[in-house]
């Protein structure tokens, strides 16, 4: 079998087993939720409203039906893409997540944009003089950033710069004083597309200290991943044998080196990825930032179980999509690597 | 270096825009999930709506019954059964259709009807009637001297009956279109716009416009306070050190500070139909081993004041210390009467809400005066549960001692007692179904009911005497510990003028306005 052939059959196997992975995802996330103390017909009327009005409340939603029926219908409403109503304000959760979603993306990306490039950097800056000073410097950076609690980090940069300095703003993700762009929610790209200046300059304020912390604590993977893979990299036997070739220091690293050891590098972008569209909170939370995990937590608080579910299960899809890419990618990146 | 280096670019580059000069931002904690009155309940609705709305009547700083949409005081028939309510004639909804006993008579309706705090008028309303274009009348199942205080809730502000004609059994959660001072121009759960309503018929606002925006935590408040990001800064859900640190710099001139009428009580239930909590003398132990003025200065650096009643002493009929002050010496000799002490410890397990800071410092304290006062009879265990979880489970009875708040619908001692104290099914000591069981006590006692009942029909002197009455068999019962109240605070930049509180707790929004 060739390799093209094998690498669409590989695809194929792996996006075939992500609706299996979805719903077993949904499943569990449907019996947890019921699971947990808490009842969403008290989240929304109170625990004191009268039998009558709870019982209507649980009727209209569903809620009276045996557990089996409701799963049945949530499955149903999946398959359709139908994710629900909230509880609380019956805002179909969709919408909930078109708002939600693109906001941590927009953080997400740009965090991790420049997760990798300071993170890259600093790994590959001590290459040079490996156990030198610069290379003991990114080791600890790497080390240091990795091991810092994120809410100490997000509360010590928001005191500093946003309440002592008052450089830039304390939370939110645009100036209350502003309408926001309209368009696709990302409003980086909106306030370009609209060339709204000043909404965009609003943007990167808000935007700066959230991802340039969630970016500082992401980018140690990065410098730590990047300093190991080409330390190892480097003490390869073609590395050698280019070497004995008399090519120079910086071609060996550069041409036959670097890109062997980014290859590790990218699938943990992947991983990382993944695990930041919806393990941001810290940061969402700390900095006010509206985005699909801030709105998660609050889901989970009230017991709105549509929202709870809708918000999971795409972000299951998300994580399950990034991760198919990233191994397609790295597969068809790296000839060695066998279906 | 990096975060330096491009926040002093950025700062530098991109100032933050500069505001129309009336054009205030308001923060407070906490989104906002619905507009529809008969579905609002947090502290950030209401005071939204009260700027959006207009009730009945509201109560003035001094406490009094002053009339709003309503034109005059209500007429009350002599056996205090109807209630006829003379309306404005000059008010418009948002929309521009007019209000009149119509209107008012459809929102009245549609709360009593789909209401989630519809319990609070319970079967006191029979029938809403129109008399008259501008007269409502209320026909009543009973005498009910509470009804006036009832009138001032923000839930109960009519909304236009055009507007909500296809939500007249359902919330509308994204609009509201009232008769306040504001009409509402954009609306998020993280940010409200709110405009001037041109046709106000009343005082008109102050400022240009208002920005509300709720930030997610209680130091990004604070920040944005303090870097004058914000103008105005409510303070529910303020962490203890930060409303402390605001309310030194109003001190010191740096901010300005306003302190509403305090309507939050904070208290502790506990458990008396099981062990060991069933005999009241145990009870009785535990609320005289609280040392209320040491909890509020250690917790709350004075700020909260201690309460030893259930009503709030600003409300007619309130206040007065009713439940004893702290006596460890007596607490010992209930204890030891009750058999313990002597080797034998009392554990009681003590709830508190692990999302809520002040309550678990009070209960690290109260356990540690507890330790120290009587450390050879009574233990306390601690135990952080989320509150949605503690509320949930309250009325199953789950917790022997928690530790929770209230605050009343209205401004009315009804409003605290019969939450709290009410019982459909009382017996004996134990009360089977009702408020008192679904607040966790699950206490009731002879004669409490109908004090109840009386004290709501009863009016001056003797309705104080006998609120007085209830407070005092309730502190004899001991199933609540009544510890501190808790007064609204808004903060503002010295550029403001000060904010203002009316009798209910809200803050006046339409009166902020930039004096410089």
């Amino acid at each position: 079998m060739g390799r093209a052939r094998a690498l669409l059959t590989y695809s194929a196997t792996r996006l075939g087993l992500a609706p299996l992975m979805l719903w077993l995802i949904a499943s569990l996330v449907f019996l947890l939720l019921r699971l947990a103390p808490g009842d969403p017909v008290d989240a929304v009327l109170g625990s004191r409203a009268p039998a009558a009005a709870k019982a209507a409340m649980r009727a209209r939603l569903g809620l009276d039906q045996s557990l089996l029926q409701q799963y049945l219908d949530y499955l149903n409403g999946l398959l359709h893409g139908d994710l629900g109503q909230a509880l609380i304000n019956q805002e179909p959760v969709s919408t909930i997540i078109g708002r939600t979603l693109p906001a941590s993306l927009e953080l997400s990306s740009i965090a991790l944009l420049v997760a990798a490039i300071v993170g890259l950097s600093v790994g590959f800056s001590g290459i040079a003089r490996p156990e030198g000073k610069l290379d003991l410097a990114g080791r600890l950076y790497g080390l240091g950033t990795y091991a810092l609690p994120p809410f100490w980090v997000a509360m010590l940069v928001q005191l500093l710069f946003a309440v002592s300095l008052g450089w830039l703003p304390v939370g939110g993700r645009f100036p209350p004083s502003l309408l926001p762009p309209e368009g696709s929610g990302f409003y980086l790209l909106d306030s370009i597309r609209q060339a709204d200046w000043m909404a965009l300059r609003g943007t990167i304020r808000h935007l700066l200290l959230p991802a340039g912390t969630l970016a500082l604590l992401l980018s140690g993977t990065f410098t730590t991943a990047l300093r190991l893979n080409l330390r190892r990299t480097l003490r390869s036997d073609y590395i050698e044998s280019a070497r004995s070739r008399g090519l120079m220091e910086s071609r060996v690293v550069l041409r036959h080196g670097l890109p062997n050891a980014l290859l590790p590098v990218l699938t943990i972008a992947g991983i990382t990825v993944a695990s930041l569209i919806g393990g941001a909170l810290l940061i969402e939370v700390t900095f006010s930032w509206p985005g699909i995990a801030l709105r998660l937590q609050e889901a989970i608080n009230q017991r709105d179980y549509p929202v709870v579910q809708g918000i999971v299960v795409v972000i299951a899809a998300l994580v399950v999509l990034v991760s198919v890419a990233v191994d397609l990618l790295v597969a068809a990146l790296d000839p060695r690597i066998r279906y | 270096m990096a975060f330096a280096l491009i926040s002093v670019c950025f700062s530098q580059l991109s100032c933050q825009p500069r505001r129309a000069d009336q054009q205030l931002t308001v923060a407070s904690a906490g989104k906002i999930s619905s507009l529809d009155p008969a579905q609002a309940s947090t502290v950030n609705t209401i005071q939204l709506l009260s700027a959006l709305g207009d009730p009945l009547y509201s109560l003035s700083e001094d406490g009094e019954l002053e009339p709003r949409l309503a034109a005059a005081s209500p007429e009350i028939s002599a056996d205090g059964t109807t209630v006829t309510i003379p309306l404005r004639t000059d008010v418009r909804f948002h929309d521009g259709s007019r209000f009149d006993a119509a209107a008012m008579a459809f929102s009245l309706r549609r709360f009593l009807r789909i209401g989630t705090l519809s319990y609070v008028v319970g079967d006191r309303i029979a029938a809403v009637e129109v008399a008259a274009p501008d007269r409502l009348r209320l026909r009543l199942s009973r005498p009910s001297t509470s009804l006036e205080g009832l009138l001032t809730s923000v839930n109960l502000t009519p909304v236009s009956p055009q507007a909500y004609r296809d939500h007249r059994d359902r919330f509308l959660t994204d609009r509201f279109v009232g008769t306040g001072p504001y009409r509402l121009s954009s609306f998020s759960e993280h940010q409200q716009r709110l405009e001037p309503f041109e046709a106000y018929w009343g005082e008109a606002p102050r400022n240009s416009g208002l920005d509300l925006i709720t930030l997610s935590n209680s130091t990004a408040l604070y920040g944005a306070l303090r870097s004058g990001e914000v103008d105005v800064l409510l303070s529910a859900s303020i962490d203890e050190d930060q409303r402390y640190a605001l309310h030194r710099k109003a001190e010191a001139g740096q901010l300005h500070e306003a302190v509403g009428p305090a309507m939050e009580i904070g208290y502790i239930t506990l458990l008396s139909n099981a062990m060991p909590l069933q005999d009241p003398r145990l009870r009785r132990a535990l609320s005289l081993s609280l040392n209320r003025t040491e909890l509020s200065a250690r917790v709350s650096y004075g700020l909260r004041r201690p309460l030893r009643a259930l009503v709030p002493p600003s409300l007619a009929g309130g206040g007065g210390p009713i439940w004893p002050a702290h006596d460890p010496m007596q607490a010992r000799a209930l204890l030891s009467s009750a058999g313990y002490c002597d080797g034998r410890l009392l554990q009681v397990p003590l709830t508190f809400r692990s999302n809520v800071p002040a309550d678990k410092l009070l209960a690290l304290t109260w356990q540690a005066q507890v330790k120290r006062d009587l450390s050879d009879c009574l233990v306390l265990e601690l135990d952080g549960v989320e509150s949605t979880t503690v509320y949930r489970q309250l009325g199953e009875g789950a917790f022997k001692a928690v530790m929770l708040d209230w605050r009343g619908t209205y401004p009315d001692p009804e409003a605290y007692l019969t939450p709290l104290l009410s019982c459909s099914n009382p017996s004996g000591e134990i009360c089977l179904d009702g408020e008192a069981a679904i607040s966790g006590s699950f206490w009731s006692t002879s004669g409490l009911q109908e004090a109840l009942r009386s004290s709501d029909e009863l009016r001056g002197a003797a309705r104080h005497a006998e609120l007085k009455r209830i407070e005092r068999m309730s502190a004899l019962g001991a199933a609540y510990i009544p510890v501190w109240l808790e007064s609204p605070r808004a903060w503002g930049q010295t550029d403001l003028s000060v904010p203002e509180f009316d009798g209910s707790g809200h803050v006046r929004l339409n009166r902020l306005r930039r004096t410089r």
